[in-house]
């Protein structure tokens, strides 16, 4: 068995040598596998896997593949990879020369979730109006200027009330410093939120296809 | 970790409030047994009526805004959705979902709510 990594172009730089990695040539296209990590699925064989893209995204442009994509061997792997070339060589043009960075808002001042039982029926409106207000306040402030130095975006639905914003950003190499230092203004004027910016990543919000 | 940290807070706690999450998800993700098929149903189902209550109370909120309701009213309105709010918790608390399982990714159109 093996498992797959990342799409990248072909050729392209040489392999990190953090594990070992080969590289399926098909057709323009380089699919990345390493043999399969066997047992259980831990947090720690998740980050071993996010490691070796990580390494992969430094020196080159790619798809990640999802944790957990093995196959039968090099033989079918480069059949299935063959079979979606098109979309897949389309999917790392759109990504190409850019990293994704992730952005999480917090509210500064996060109150204690108001006590649940007591809460009257009007109260408890209220406070659904009130994180809606902010969600759309955090989007016209935060969001709209992120995205304008970002190639796209996608804004995943807030887990809390206390969240306002969560997304993610595809940003071109370059242009990192640019979006983190965009973040730090957005932080100063907006001392009630907490801004969380991390990256950078690879691309994974932007290769669904 | 925190080398990924490009920009943040001095005190990163208030995000790690999900970190845990991991371990559970991947406890749960795993196998596709008889049990997880239902629970596939379940998700569904819970989803689409998560998205009615989301739907119903985006409208009573616009119709407060709109000043169209009775103090009272907006009260047994409150209560309603306050309630609803609890029977899908323990819903989803019974099929071991998260408030994020109940979403749906609708490709290029992003997610469902």
């Amino acid at each position: 068995m093996i498992e797959l990594y990342a799409i990248t172009d072909n050729p392209g730089p040489p392999l990190p040598d953090l594990a070992p990695l080969g590289a399926l040539s098909v057709d323009g296209l380089a699919a990345v596998y390493g043999p399969a990590s066997s047992g259980e699925v831990t947090p720690e064989a998740l980050w071993r896997h996010e490691e070796v893209v990580e390494a992969l995204m430094e020196d080159r442009d790619l798809l990640p593949v999802r944790y957990g994509t093995c196959l039968e061997d090099e033989a079918t792997a480069v059949r299935a990879v063959a079979e979606r070339r098109a979309d897949l060589a389309v999917a790392l043009d759109q990504v190409r020369g850019a990293i994704e960075l992730a952005v999480r808002v917090l509210l500064a001042d996060e109150r204690p979730a108001a006590a649940g039982p007591e809460l009257s029926g009007a109260q408890y409106l209220c406070a659904k109006a009130r994180s809606a207000s902010e969600r759309e306040s955090a989007i016209r402030t935060l969001h709209e200027p992120l995205s304008i130095l970002a190639r796209a975006s996608r804004q995943a639905s807030p887990r809390a009330p206390s969240e306002p914003l969560r997304a993610a950003y595809l940003v071109d190499r370059p242009a990192v410093p640019a979006f983190t230092a965009l973040v730090s203004r957005l932080q100063d004027a907006n001392p009630r939120l907490r801004l969380l910016c991390t990256g950078p990543w690879p691309p994974y919000s932007f290769t669904e296809s | 970790m925190t080398g990924k940290v490009l920009h943040g807070p001095r005190d990163l706690d208030p995000f790690a409030g999900d970190l845990p999450r991991l371990d559970d998800a991947l406890s749960r993700r795993i196998g596709a047994d008889p049990e997880n098929v239902q629970r596939g149903l379940a998700q569904l189902v819970l989803t689409i009526v998560e998205l009615l209550r989301q739907l119903m109370e985006r409208q009573a909120l616009r119709r407060i805004d709109g000043d169209t309701l009775s103090e009272e009213q907006v009260e047994r309105l409150g209560q309603t959705f306050m309630e609803l709010d609890k029977r899908m918790a323990e819903l989803r608390e019974e099929f071991g979902l998260d408030e994020e399982d109940l979403n749906l990714n609708l490709g290029p159109l992003g997610n469902l709510l």
